[in-house]
């Protein structure tokens, strides 16, 4: 299954920033085996025979199906993809996993109630459990005899999670814990069996428990009245005295955090994965409507501002499948080098690519939430009712902006990540800065043009890193060990990064495909690819302008403006007829094409 | 019992199809491909029959390299092991009697106590391969299959028939079946078939393994022009008294829908 | 030299099979402009009513092949008795209707004899010496015209409703008994009495033929009037999602984004509006006929043949017709 890592180079989690990637280095959908096609294709077919069928049932929360149809998902193996032979699962890579979460998230909520399981309410037991609670739990959870749930938020910390109050006392016997606290929001509650629960040990060692339903003192409240996936469950969790074994302590005392966070960047690449997977499932559903509701006696699809929308949906789409590929494949390849048996090494060299997971958190959602908006834009009136698909599954995609890490949260921890790992010396930025100073206290040199497809969109891609590397290095200087208070700076240098990130991502995927297809047969891709890089130009200029005012005035401001400009010189290119051209294609196949 | 199953990849269900430049196939850039749908109802009786009685399940199939991807499924879902006819000069079989002689001098020495597949592929639809292979390999033969019972040196089967008929016939082994789609409920590929696929046989056969010359498969019926059905994009609006009307949608249905 | 076409008829517990006269107007369409004379060939026992019939159309000669081993349709009894008949009498062409029966048996015949065979045909035309059969490709999206390279005889199937049987041509054909040789044909088949069932479980994507109702039906009491035209049509019930949230029918019958998604041969939506979560399910089916009282619902945006009218008027009615047609 791992046969691509074989031979490739391992690339360090943040190292697009500074390092050139080439296609070669990238893995793209065209790399996928046989075996995780057929993955993709079994998860495909369940979803559609057997969970779509039953969307009004689900929706109504009927958690007995839910649970029915968990178990069959079990039946096939696709709940037990991250779990090791040994307790029972396939102990597959982690593409696979993420073609099948991809492939079954056509259901938005039983894809929430899914996710929970497999991944917040599964994997912290497959990478921390010791043995008696693997062999315990896992061979039950890769069935679905067990629903498993993950408990971390309360009311009052959600993103500040280790401001938890959830309280464990040890018995005086010594056998039990004793938690007291309420959990919030807690996805799968209202039919789980197993709930991963956080609470400080002594009011200060927060750490992980696993928790069973039927455990004395623990008890579920009432669903919440959500805005949208109603049908998973969300639950409130209250512990009052609840007894948990002492060998029901999941991974170390005090040692809570590192399980909550890491399962997290996981969680982050799966939410990423179906974020994606709900774009292009929204295209097509904008495509075959725009197709076919006439106005002025012509479809829609023939209206320059609905291709506008179709083919932007189409490109986000194609974009951020670049980037998650990428992303997966650049862990896998890390992963070939450790020891897989060892759960703790597998997390280690997951979390080396925290800043890759918050990017495809991030970039998934908020296309998401470009994409379902403009989807009720283009159904127009009947976009506002329930009887269409689109006002739910707009409704249903604002949760992924808040869940599994904030936005807000994730965009802090994009280039957070990168400044703290440049300071322990993992990552070259400041040197990198340093030589850039140099070269913008140069005379600037006119510069010869690469040849190839993306001559121009090479050029300006090395450029932006360059903007990035000097906004990051300038915080890093002006505001030393108290840059995590300038949310706002960070935040643009983020913005900066994930646009980076996409149009590398893009180039890369569509440059191999070219080399392997020819350009003709990539038009779309290239066309895509062109447009993005276009608009992340500006988008990344008017970032870098907003976070260089905010830290310099005077000529230091003046000289960096100049140096901007010169940084972000290209000379557009018409995305109108790009676009155009891109959504004649998408209407051409009444789908998502690229 | 070894049953053989004769598969034909064929571009996916709901694929938009498009006519070449050459104008006698589809174009095929962008098109995703899938088991033709009443061979995966010819696996899904193969495997079950196996489950039933024991023996081995194996699947053949002609066609480019990208028919591998629906082998491998065949055996993900459970067959033992497979053939591919892998040959640029299998190419050339573009009739039913070309393919049908390749498939059949496959099969010769195999020995199979059935051989099964759709009653027509999703593209050609010639409906007569199976058929082919039965008389060039003298086995008896059922066509449009509903429901499969092995007995000791025979078969019995029921047969559609027209409008709603049926009928229960018994053949003697070996047999060829072509089963009709719809009549099992078709499995999934697990996870565990998937990986464990890995580790069967797949045998290439090329045509000189089976002594076939290009000239052998020379098709003696050839498409020279494909094209799509003139369809009147308008809707045809009928009008008139009930009775009218009714009489004149029927002979529409009739001879221009052609649907009873 | 081979000369003459042939034509197959299909006849069950002597009663002819209609489609063999389209085969006979297809067959009598070539020789038009070949110059062919036409002969017809029936096969079984106690077929005098059948070969009659046939005699009634212009052809050359009808040649009846009678035999036991043919009193019950077997593959192994025609494929022996046509291989000799066709061996003897040497046509050019031979001209079957696609019927299941045909289709059971004439590819072994065809493999036999070494010959080609243009299955399910849906029309010919002669272009100089040579003759064009058209055929539909995948599932009848694409239509391709078809060139045979082979030695005589040609065999060709023709779908069930090519030609219209009423235009085959009247005549007097002499019937003419042909001698074969069964002796040395094994029947392997064993048969059984021939029966009908009730339809059972509904997979409507399998269904070639679907009847969907939708709001316009009003009430529950009114499904009957859609239900009998199903019948008659021989064709599966089917709803819009109101109709199934209502539970007029049951949810398996839906079709839709939350239904099941269909491609028939025939669907005839009778008081549905259109509504795209309904069209995604049923878009591609081959022809869309639509019954709806308002002549602006887009469900006539995608039909092939609209009747805008009063459905409690209209589908009695076209059931009657169907029953009529269906005989």
């Amino acid at each position: 299954m791992t046969s691509y890592a074989e031979g490739k180079r391992v690339l360090q989690g943040g190292s697009f920033l500074l390092e050139d990637h080439v296609p070669e280095d990238v893995f793209t959908p065209e790399d996928l085996t046989d075996e995780h096609k057929m993955i993709g294709q079994t998860a495909h077919e369940f979803t559609e025979k057997e969970i779509l069928p039953l969307d009004a049932e689900i929706e109504a929360k009927d958690y007995k199906l839910t649970r029915e149809l968990l178990r069959k998902a079990g039946e096939l193996g696709l709940l037990s993809i991250d779990i090791p032979e040994k307790y029972g699962g396939a102990g597959l890579d982690l593409l696979a996993s993420l073609v099948s979460a991809e492939n079954m998230s056509g259901q938005a909520s039983f894809s929430g109630s899914l996710g929970a399981h497999t991944t917040i309410g599964t994997l912290p037991i497959v990478y921390f459990g010791n043995e008696e609670q693997k062999k315990k739990y896992l061979p039950r959870l890769a069935t679905a005899e067990l629903v498993g749930a993950y408990a971390l938020t309360e009311s009052g910390s959600g993103s500040d999670a280790l401001a938890a109050k959830t309280k464990a006392v040890l018995s005086e016997d010594g056998k039990h814990y004793i938690l007291t606290g309420q959990k919030m929001w807690i996805t799968n509650a209202g039919f789980a069996d197993v709930f991963i629960v956080f609470a400080k040990v002594d009011g200060d060692k927060f750490t992980a428990f696993i928790v069973e339903r039927t455990f004395p003192g623990v008890s579920v409240a009432p669903e919440e009245h959500k805005m949208g996936l109603h049908g998973s469950s969300t639950c409130a969790v209250n512990l009052e005295e609840a007894r948990i074994p002492v060998e029901n302590v999941l991974g170390e005392i005090g040692k809570g955090h590192q399980i909550a966070f890491n399962i997290l960047n996981i969680g982050r690449l799966k939410l990423g994965v179906s974020s994606i997977a709900g774009v292009k499932r929204l295209n097509t559903i904008a495509v075959e409507y725009a197709r076919q509701r006439n106005q002025f006696g012509v479809p829609i699809s023939s209206f320059g501002l609905i291709k506008h929308k179709l083919a932007q949906m189409a490109i986000l789409g194609y974009v951020s499948e670049c980037m998650m590929y990428r992303t997966v494949g650049m862990i896998e390849t890390a992963m070939a080098t450790i020891d897989r048996d060892d759960p703790r090494q597998a997390l280690k060299a997951i979390e080396s690519y925290a800043i890759e997971c918050s990017i495809m958190k991030v970039f998934g959602s908020e296309i998401l939430a470009y994409t379902t908006d403009e989807a009720v834009q283009v159904f127009g009136g009947n976009g506002y009712s329930k009887d269409y698909p689109v006002e739910r599954a707009y409704r249903d995609a604002r949760i992924a902006r808040i869940y599994e890490g904030t936005n807000e949260i994730n965009r802090l921890i994009i280039s957070g990540q990168i400044l703290r790992r440049s300071s322990k010396g993992e990552l070259g930025l400041f040197q990198a800065a340093k030589n850039l100073m140099g070269e913008m206290l140069s005379p600037s040199m006119p510069e010869d043009l690469s040849d190839g497809v993306f001559a121009q969109e090479r050029q300006a891609l090395a450029n932006c890193k360059k903007i990035a590397i000097a906004a990051l290095g300038s915080a890093a200087q002006k505001y030393r060990d108290k840059v995590q208070d300038q949310q706002e700076v960070l935040a643009a240098a983020s913005n900066i990064l994930i646009s980076i990130y996409g149009m590398e991502s893009a180039i890369l995927r569509t440059e191999k495909l070219v080399a392997s297809r020819g350009e003709a047969a990539c038009r779309n891709q290239i066309d895509a690819t062109r447009v993005f890089a276009n608009d992340a130009v500006q988008h990344i200029e008017a970032e870098a302008k907003t976070a260089l005012a905010a830290m310099s005035e005077g000529d230091e401001l003046r000289m960096m403006l100049a140096t901007l400009r010169r940084f972000t010189k290209f000379i557009p290119v018409n995305t109108v007829a790009l676009r155009r051209q891109i959504a004649d294609s998408l209407v051409e196949a009444g789908r998502y094409n690229l | 019992m070894k049953i053989c199953v004769c598969l034909k990849q064929v571009p996916k269900k709901d694929s938009i199809l498009r006519i070449a430049q050459d104008q006698k196939w589809i174009d095929e850039r962008d098109i995703s491909y899938e088991m033709s749908e009443a061979d995966a109802y010819a696996l899904e009786e193969a495997l079950r029959q196996k489950e039933a009685h024991g023996g081995e399940v194996i699947v053949i199939s002609m066609g480019p390299e990208r028919t591998r991807q629906s082998i491998k499924e065949a055996l993900a879902k459970g067959a033992d092991r497979a053939i591919h006819l892998d040959d640029p000069i299998f190419e050339q079989a573009t009739d039913a009697a070309g393919i049908g002689r390749a498939i059949a001098a496959a099969l010769k020495d195999e020995g199979c106590d059935l051989i099964m597949t759709g009653l027509q592929s999703d593209d050609h639809g010639f409906g007569q391969v199976g058929l082919i292979i039965a008389e060039r390999l003298g086995m008896s033969s059922a066509t449009i299959v509903m429901e499969v019972q092995i007995e000791t040196g025979s078969v019995r089967v029921k047969r559609e028939l027209e409008s709603g008929w049926f009928q229960w016939v018994r053949v003697p082994t070996p047999a060829v079946l072509t089963i009709q789609s719809g009549i099992n409920q078709l499995r999934y590929a697990t996870l565990k078939g998937i990986m464990s696929a890995k580790k069967k046989e797949l045998r290439e056969v090329k045509a000189a393994d089976l002594n076939l010359t290009a000239d052998d498969l020379k098709p003696l019926q050839s498409i020279e022009r494909a094209y799509v059905p003139e369809k009147s994009k308008q809707t045809e609006f009928i009008e008139g008294k009930p009775a009218e009307i009714a009489a004149r949608l029927v002979e529409k249905l009739r001879f221009d829908a052609r649907v009873f | 030299m081979s000369e003459g076409i042939l034509v197959f008829i299909e006849q069950r517990d002597g009663a002819l099979n209609k489609t063999s006269l389209e085969a006979i107007v297809a067959a009598q369409r070539i020789a038009a402009s070949t110059g062919d004379k036409v002969s017809a060939i029936v096969l079984g026992n106690g077929i005098a009513n059948v070969a009659s019939e046939v005699a009634a159309k212009k052809l050359e000669k009808v040649y009846t092949l009678e035999d036991d081993r043919l009193n019950e349709y077997t593959p192994d009894g025609y494929v022996g008795a046509l291989k000799q008949a066709i061996e003897k009498l040497s046509p050019r062409f031979v001209i079957l209707s696609h019927t299941y029966q045909v289709r059971d048996f004439a590819p072994r015949l065809t493999t036999a004899l070494g010959k080609t065979f243009v299955t399910d045909c849906i029309a010919v035309r002669v272009d100089g010496s040579d003759v064009v059969f058209t055929r539909q490709i995948f599932q009848g999206k694409i239509n391709t015209d078809v060139r045979v390279s082979a030695e005589s005889p040609v065999f060709a199937s023709f779908q069930s409703g090519s030609y219209r049987a009423d235009l085959a041509e009247a005549g007097a054909a002499a019937v003419e008994p042909l001698a074969v040789d069964m002796s040395g044909v094994t029947i392997r088949t064993e048969t059984e009495p021939k029966f009908q069932e009730a339809k059972q479980a509904v997979d409507l994507t399998q269904a070639p033929l679907i009847v969907a109702v939708g709001r316009g039906i009003k009430s529950q009491d009114n499904l009957p009037v859609v239900q009998a035209l199903a019948d008659a049509l021989g064709a599966e019930i089917a709803a819009s999602r109101p109709i199934c949230d209502n539970e007029w029918l049951p949810m398996d019958r839906q079709i839709g984004s939350s239904g099941q998604t269909v491609a028939p041969k025939l669907y005839l939506a009778v008081g549905i509006s259109g509504a795209i979560q309904h069209v995604v399910g049923m878009k591609n089916a081959q022809t869309i006929v639509a019954i709806n009282k308002d002549a602006e619902a887009p469900i006539f945006d995608i039909a092939d043949y609209g009747i805008v009218g009063d459905l409690f008027e209209i589908v009695p009615a076209l059931t009657e017709e169907i029953k009529k047609a269906k005989g």
